[in-house]
């Protein structure tokens, strides 16, 4: 068999993975070795933060509207909002929620006025 | 401010439907880049509803609810949860607040400081950014702690070298220096990390009761724990 030498092909290989670093610091973006273990890993986070993206911004709502709630009443809270959001069947979610915390709080106010009026109300006469 | 433009917005916003010239034909929709086809307007006046096209699925839009379909400038409130901006937490801005320590119980306050300092009590929060309020403790010397806790909760520290644990205290750490007591409580209270090494430097404690910020106008600290003055 005639002698093959490789050429270009590692290369190739190694350009569009340097590519995908070029933004890294120091020696990440620089060193072939390390750059296609950082752009293992950096593939690897990204994979996994996807699912923890779900649970951290759900977390962050969660904390907004709660400190918005508590401002309202001496023992008024996040989960009691919640009881009474699903007793009165208002499907808004926490992320709409928490925007109108942010923006808006009288809204807020305003909806949870309601919905504990509505609960009380109904509970005092024992309709379900 | 950004927070102040987030309300002008949304105020707009919600006082847009009261002068709205509805046109239901060619609507471009936020979520789609090309115009709709222009709905066919229906004979009652008093029903005037538009088509809104999102992921092939249609939705009837009342007229009175056409503004919120029509106004898309400016950023996205409803699909990008708010980030602070570097405006929305400039250190001269942020709230002063002062509390005076006689006769308070030291974790409670404690807590009520750090929820504070750290801002978990805005609706602003946000983990990664400082966007807390300063606090000044004065009369620290007089922070109060129940049961045999004076003369049996002890203060240790390690120099790093062997045999170099001292410990204290609480009582000969009130002598010796009063404000590390509550600063050691605050800062077991706030995060451990870089931003909550700077989130401490927004505490300030003083012995007696004056401090040096009065030109900073704290305010009085709105305290929510009724357990926290110490019964005589």
């Amino acid at each position: 068999m005639t002698r093959i030498k490789r050429g270009y092909i590692a290369r190739r290989r190694r350009t569009k993975i340097r590519l995908f670093a070029s933004s890294f610091r120091g020696a990440h973006s620089r060193l072939t070795r390390t750059i296609t273990q950082q752009k293992i890993r950096a593939l690897v986070s990204s994979h996994r933060d996807r699912d923890k993206q779900k649970r951290n911004f759900r977390r962050l709502w969660i904390t907004r509207i709660n400190a918005v709630i508590r401002e309202r009443g001496v023992s008024y809270s996040y989960s009691k909002l919640i009881h009474d959001l699903y007793k009165r069947q208002l499907v808004l979610n926490r992320k709409i929620l928490a925007q109108i915390a942010i923006s808006n709080r009288n809204c807020l106010y305003m909806i949870s006025n309601e919905i504990r009026n509505e609960v009380g109300w109904k509970e005092y006469t024992g309709i379900i | 401010m950004a927070m102040a433009v987030n309300c002008a917005t949304s105020s707009l916003l919600l006082t847009k439907p009261s002068n709205k010239p509805s046109s239901t034909s060619l609507k471009k929709t936020p979520f789609l880049g090309f115009s709709l086809p222009a709905a066919s307007k229906p004979s009652i006046q008093l029903n005037r509803v538009s088509k809104i096209c999102c992921q092939e699925k249609t939705a009837l839009v009342p007229a009175g609810q056409q503004w919120m379909f029509d106004d898309i400038t400016g950023p996205d409130v409803w699909n990008k949860t708010w980030y602070p901006k570097a405006a929305d937490h400039i250190n001269t801005d942020k709230p002063w607040y002062i509390v005076d320590a006689t006769d308070k119980i030291l974790g409670r306050l404690a807590s009520t400081i750090a929820i504070h300092i750290r801002g978990k009590n805005l609706a602003t929060y946000t983990p990664s950014v400082d966007m807390g309020a300063f606090v000044i403790v004065v009369n620290a010397e007089k922070v109060a702690v129940s049961g045999k806790k004076r003369t049996q909760k002890l203060y240790r520290r390690h120099s790093g070298r062997p045999g170099g644990m001292t410990v204290e205290t609480f009582d000969q750490l009130q002598k010796r220096i009063p404000e590390r007591i509550i600063e050691h409580a605050v800062r077991g209270m706030l995060p451990k990390g870089r931003l909550g090494r700077s989130l401490f430097t927004h505490l300030k404690v003083y012995t007696g009761p004056d401090h040096p910020h009065e030109a900073q106008k704290p305010v009085e600290l709105p305290i929510r724990d009724k357990r926290i003055q110490k019964q005589t």
